[in-house]
């Protein structure tokens, strides 16, 4: 019983994350209908972000998660503007590709400038934790989810009730109609992508708390993100945040496999995303669109 | 094609290994072509193939068989054999839906192999090493992987078989109405693919004398076929080779040029390449009406 209220805390704990990562890809997935590959990068440059206010400025992660927002959603309503705009009606495949290249360009710049080795950032509570009801909970990892939470609630209610917000939900419907009514659409999506890149740039600085940096740390990100945003319903606020703590909780609970057989021993800690992966199949079989229906915002 | 035959003339190993990885990257983008060009689902999980391929001869030469009609033999059947199994259920999916569930699928493969003992684990498997003799066959059999893959790309794609994968691509319910059964073409375009892909890795892996996770299963193993055929041209037969041949070559000079920086200038030159032809280089070759067509055509993709 312990055993798994850990497990499903632990989950719960990794899955916040996950889904701030997801979010801003499923945003741009389901509104410009771009595969945004160079997601992991502006994680990536989130991190190093911090890590670079941390190192010179001694600024606590915590307070650099709205800058690397604010950072990223700048950089990245330029990207859009200025590069990705251009093509962003061609097929699909054009614009992966795109920002495939893009983020090659990102990485090989942080490359550059912050060299390949790891990069860590120590804050004074990095090993802090408490025991509640006999479960372990690391500081570091809540303050990540309570943060990653209060992101996700905030972009649900400015989607909702904010009239950008609404633009962005009716750009998504129908383009030709939004434009109709007085959208002005490439402002919007200059908006929607640079979310996207803000957000990831706030998982980037939430990561460094207990990631070390690298300059392809965003890699692994990038493919959760995109399997989560695709478990939960692609472009919706709920199903990003459902699909990340199902994956969370799935694959804490996969360490927990240990098998041998013929031989062959199996341990759950290098196979969860396996498993996560198997299940991620079985309901696109059951549920093709996802764990939340209709792709809607 | 033909031309290829001659590079182990130059009786130099860069040059050989160079073109020999040109060869195996266009046979992977023939691979993903048949799937993704022809049929047009895309799928991002064609390195699958690459990797199960690649480990089929690490494991025959492991069990002392260092024959490499034996290696594609194997990799034909594995390969052929996983991708029905896998294809019945997810070609079920439509759109993105299908491209994650192979991504999905890839990094599956890759982490089993980190996993299995008799894989080697992450720690790889060594491959019975090539002489010299050896490297020039391994060249020859890249190359002829590559020309069966084309050939066979080119005439599928005039048979029935190639109509109907076109028909699934252009409208799958007007298909069906026409009495092309969607799944079981899906399914024989995604094994073919399947077997291309998989006979270039049982090729690779002896030639490279090692396989690990990370070789097998590169990340960059599954975009650069994709890109290799959308700029040769998706859906042709001499596309991805014209691809590989322009997107591998302009690399290798990169990286020549500048070892450092070479990534940076290889995105760029990805970009622009999208931004200006982002249909491939097929289009300019169908092109009427010169520069204003082209421009006027670009700008239909802004918003």
């Amino acid at each position: 019983m312990q055993l798994l209220l850990q497990n499903l805390v632990n989950g719960i704990l990794s899955g916040g994350i996950l889904a701030l990562v997801a979010l801003g890809f499923s945003l741009v997935y389901g509104i410009m209908n771009i595969i945004n590959l160079a997601h992991g990068a502006y994680i990536m440059l989130g991190a190093y972000l911090a890590w670079q206010l941390f190192t010179s400025l001694h600024l606590d992660p915590m307070l650099s998660v709205p800058l690397a927002f604010v950072a990223l959603f700048v950089f990245g309503y330029a990207v859009q503007r200025t590069i990705i705009n251009r093509v962003v009606r061609a097929p699909v495949l054009a614009t992966f590709l795109l920002t495939f290249a893009l983020s090659l360009v990102f990485v090989t710049i942080a490359l550059f400038i912050w060299t390949g080795d790891t990069r860590g950032v120590q804050t004074s509570y990095a090993g802090a934790n408490f025991t509640l009801a006999g479960v372990t909970v690391p500081w570091a990892k809540l303050l990540t989810l309570v943060v990653a939470l209060a992101i996700t609630g905030l972009l649900y209610l400015w989607l909702h009730r904010s009239k950008m917000g609404r633009a962005i939900r009716a750009t998504s419907m129908d383009v030709g109609a939004a434009q109709l009514v007085g959208v002005r659409v490439p402002h919007v999506y200059g908006i929607t992508y640079g979310l996207g890149a803000g957000l990831a740039g706030a998982a980037g600085a939430l990561l460094t708390l207990s990631y070390p940096l690298t300059p392809t740390m965003g890699d692994p990100f990038l493919i959760k993100g995109f399997v989560v945003c695709v478990l939960g319903g692609l472009g919706s606020v709920e199903g990003a945040l459902l699909g990340g703590l199902v994956y969370g909780v799935i694959s804490s609970f996969a360490t927990q496999f240990d098998v041998t057989i013929l031989g062959q021993h199996l341990s759950g800690t290098g196979l969860q995303d396996v498993v996560a992966l198997i299940v991620l199949l079985l309901v696109l079989i059951v549920r093709p669109r996802g764990l939340v229906g209709r792709a809607t915002v | 094609m033909g031309l290829l035959l001659f590079v182990p003339g130059f009786h130099n190993d860069y040059i050989n290994l160079t073109f020999r990885n040109i060869l195996m990257y266009a046979a992977m983008s023939y691979g993903w072509n048949m799937i993704g060009g022809y049929t047009g689902y895309v799928s991002f999980g064609n390195v699958a193939f690459f990797g199960i391929g690649a480990y089929c001869s690490a494991v025959l030469s492991r069990a002392g068989v260092n024959n490499l009609f034996a290696d594609v033999g194997l990799a034909l059947v594995v390969c052929a054999l996983f991708a029905i199994v896998v294809g019945l259920p997810i070609l079920r999916l439509r759109g993105h839906y299908f491209g994650i569930a192979t991504l999905g699928v890839a990094l599956g493969l890759t982490d089993l192999a980190n996993n299995l003992d008799f894989l080697g684990g992450s720690g790889g498997l060594n491959l019975k090493q090539a002489d010299q003799a050896h490297f020039y066959l391994y060249y020859y059999a890249m190359w002829v992987v590559t020309l069966v893959c084309m050939v066979a790309t080119f005439f599928i794609a005039r048979s029935k078989l190639g109509y109907a994968f076109v028909a699934i691509r252009e409208n799958e319910e007007a298909a069906q109405v026409l009495g092309i059964a969607p799944t079981r073409y899906k399914v024989t375009a995604w094994a073919i693919g399947a077997m291309m892909g998989g006979a270039a890795g049982a090729v690779f892996a002896p030639a490279n004398g090692f396989v690990d996770p990370g070789t097998a299963f590169a990340l960059d193993n599954n975009v650069f076929p994709i890109a290799m055929a959308i700029l040769g041209g998706m859906g042709t037969a001499s596309g991805p080779f014209i691809g590989a041949l322009l997107l591998s070559g302009v690399n290798e000079i990169l990286q020549q040029k500048f070892l450092w920086l070479h990534s940076l200038f290889f995105g760029a030159i990805i970009v622009l390449i999208v931004l200006f032809l982002p249909r491939g280089l097929m289009y300019l070759v169908g092109l009427r009406g010169g520069l204003r067509r082209w421009f006027s055509d670009l700008r239909a993709f802004r918003v």
